[in-house]
């Protein structure tokens, strides 16, 4: 009971809060508003996505954004957990710079480095595809690297310490290659807080949209920016639109995580 | 270690050192800039242009750190006093099944925060809080109060708890067993909550663009007056 009592204020805020946020959302989705009351609830919003094509390109770019950008992020971070844990307090610090940036000055740093006449194109002479505002998205899944990828480092590098070292060690001793030891003695220590990590990644991308907004392509748009033009249309029906979106867009992230939860507990029975 | 893996190694800190510090090196550099024309790699003419023109509109500039900072210490500050009862709790493993609360706590971070703003802006404009520093810190509890639970929980725990009643043993009355021993046990968790819930409020932006639109934010401006995009094209071109 006491414990209840100490968990209720935290507990209770989210919960209003959010609750109020998702209600509310949800609400207008449905074309409610405060002069027509819940009566006048319908799925004119979801049938009018469903017939739209925008809608389904815009889904579809920001899926391939998401699956990319965090899968990349995974391989970077691994490979720069394998390289930091060998290495002192320094190294750790500098890798760990890009964790606490905005979102918003990384995509600015993007635009700086790899936009036309931006720092790579001078270095190297030219750039041989666009990688700012390129319908493929290659400058957002960069930048979400760049930002993520050492997040998800930090992650992994909590859970592969001395003890996993020296499981590795014997598993050398015993004749196992540094693949086989990463599969089978490196990879159990690190699920966990990779996946995770990889689902608080994937939520965060699906939802986000200072950088595609910063340095994506104006069309197609992922799902987050669909909505934040939809609610710029004066009209009741924008609203409504905007909120069809970002309800379809928070169920996906949910999902991913709930995916994400659902692998790791499978494992471990 | 072999020779040639040591050397791998060394390359790739070097490596890890200039991804760190060359991007936002170029940032300051870009603002110190009045001329960096393509295809130098170093400015022609440094000068204060850009911060000039940053702050053109002082007040307004001014104003969007002043709301953004405020904003985030009270949100802060608030979130660490909510967060206190349940974070020790969380800690002390005091729960027989954590896992509804992790859940509880997760939702909000998962969920994009334009949806959880555009939603909530809805009830801010019924009860008069839309577009108000007041409405605007309510809001970003949202994401900032799961953060900083999860953070100050890993402080609590079977240390924190021996101290304290080693404190209570000697006479400590309770206001003095929180300011002599519990605070400064945990002053290094409190200091990364702190830092951390400030972080995500500062940088907040879909949230703020959602239930306060109308109130100068860093962010918000740093969008409006400035869209990332020209990041280069305010230089002068040949």
């Amino acid at each position: 009971m006491r414990t209840l009592l100490a968990l209720a204020p935290a507990l209770l805020v989210v919960l209003v809060l959010w609750g109020a946020g998702l209600v509310g959302a949800v609400r207008s989705s449905l074309g409610v508003s405060r002069l027509t009351g819940w009566s006048a609830a319908d799925l004119d919003a979801y049938r009018a996505l469903a017939d739209d094509p925008v809608f389904w390109e815009s889904l579809w770019f920001t899926l391939r954004i998401t699956v990319i950008a965090t899968a990349l992020s995974l391989v970077v971070a691994v490979a720069l957990a394998a390289v930091l844990r060998r290495s002192g307090v320094v190294a750790r610090l500098l890798a760990s710079v890009p964790v606490p940036m905005p979102h918003l000055v990384a995509a600015v740093l993007g635009v700086l480095w790899l936009g036309p006449g931006g720092i790579a194109d001078r270095l190297l002479g030219g750039l041989p595809v666009d990688l700012v505002r390129d319908p493929a998205g290659i400058g957002i899944v960069l930048v979400y690297v760049y930002k993520e990828a050492p997040f998800l480092a930090l992650l992994v590098l909590a859970a592969w310490g001395p003890a996993v070292a020296a499981r590795e060690e014997a598993a050398a001793v015993l004749g196992a290659r540094p693949l086989q030891r990463l599969r089978w003695v490196v990879w159990p220590a690190i699920r966990a807080p990779l996946l995770t990590g990889a689902a608080v990644v994937a939520a965060f991308v699906i939802g986000a949209f200072e950088v595609p907004l910063a340095i994506g392509p104006t069309s197609p748009q992922t799902l987050s920016e669909l909505a934040l033009s939809a609610t710029r249309e004066a009209s009741l029906d924008g609203r409504a639109t905007a909120s069809a979106v970002l309800v379809i867009a928070s169920v996906l992230a949910v999902s991913v995580a709930a995916l994400a939860a659902a692998g790791l507990r499978r494992r471990h029975e | 270690m072999s020779e040639r893996s040591r050397l791998g190694r060394a390359g790739a800190l070097v490596l890890i050192a200039l991804a760190a510090l060359l991007p936002p090196l170029t940032l300051l550099l870009r603002a110190a800039a009045d001329e960096w024309r393509s295809p130098a790699l170093l400015p022609q003419r440094f000068g204060t242009r850009g911060v000039e023109e940053a702050f053109a509109d002082a007040s307004l500039a001014g104003e969007a750190i002043r709301n953004s900072l405020v904003v985030g210490v009270i949100v802060t500050l608030l979130a660490l006093v909510i967060a206190w009862p349940a974070a020790r709790v969380i800690g002390e493993r005091r729960l027989r099944r954590p896992g509804p609360v992790w859940v509880l706590l997760g939702l909000p971070l998962l969920v994009p925060p334009f949806a959880t703003g555009s939603g909530l802006a809805e009830w801010f404009i019924r009860i008069g809080i839309a577009d108000t520093l007041a409405g605007l810190v309510v809001a970003h509890l949202v994401p900032v109060l799961p953060y900083v639970v999860l953070i100050l929980a890993s402080g609590f725990g079977p240390d924190v708890r021996d101290l304290e009643e080693a404190a209570s043993v000697n006479g400590a009355g309770p206001l003095r067993r929180l300011g002599l021993v519990t605070l400064p046990a945990l002053a290094p968790v409190l200091a990364v909550a702190a830092l951390l819930g400030f972080l995500v409020s500062w940088s907040q932006y879909g949230l703020s663009l959602a239930v306060g639109g109308g109130v100068p934010m860093l962010p918000l401006l740093l969008v409006r007056r400035s869209p990332p995009c020209s990041a280069w094209s305010s230089s002068p071109r040949p």
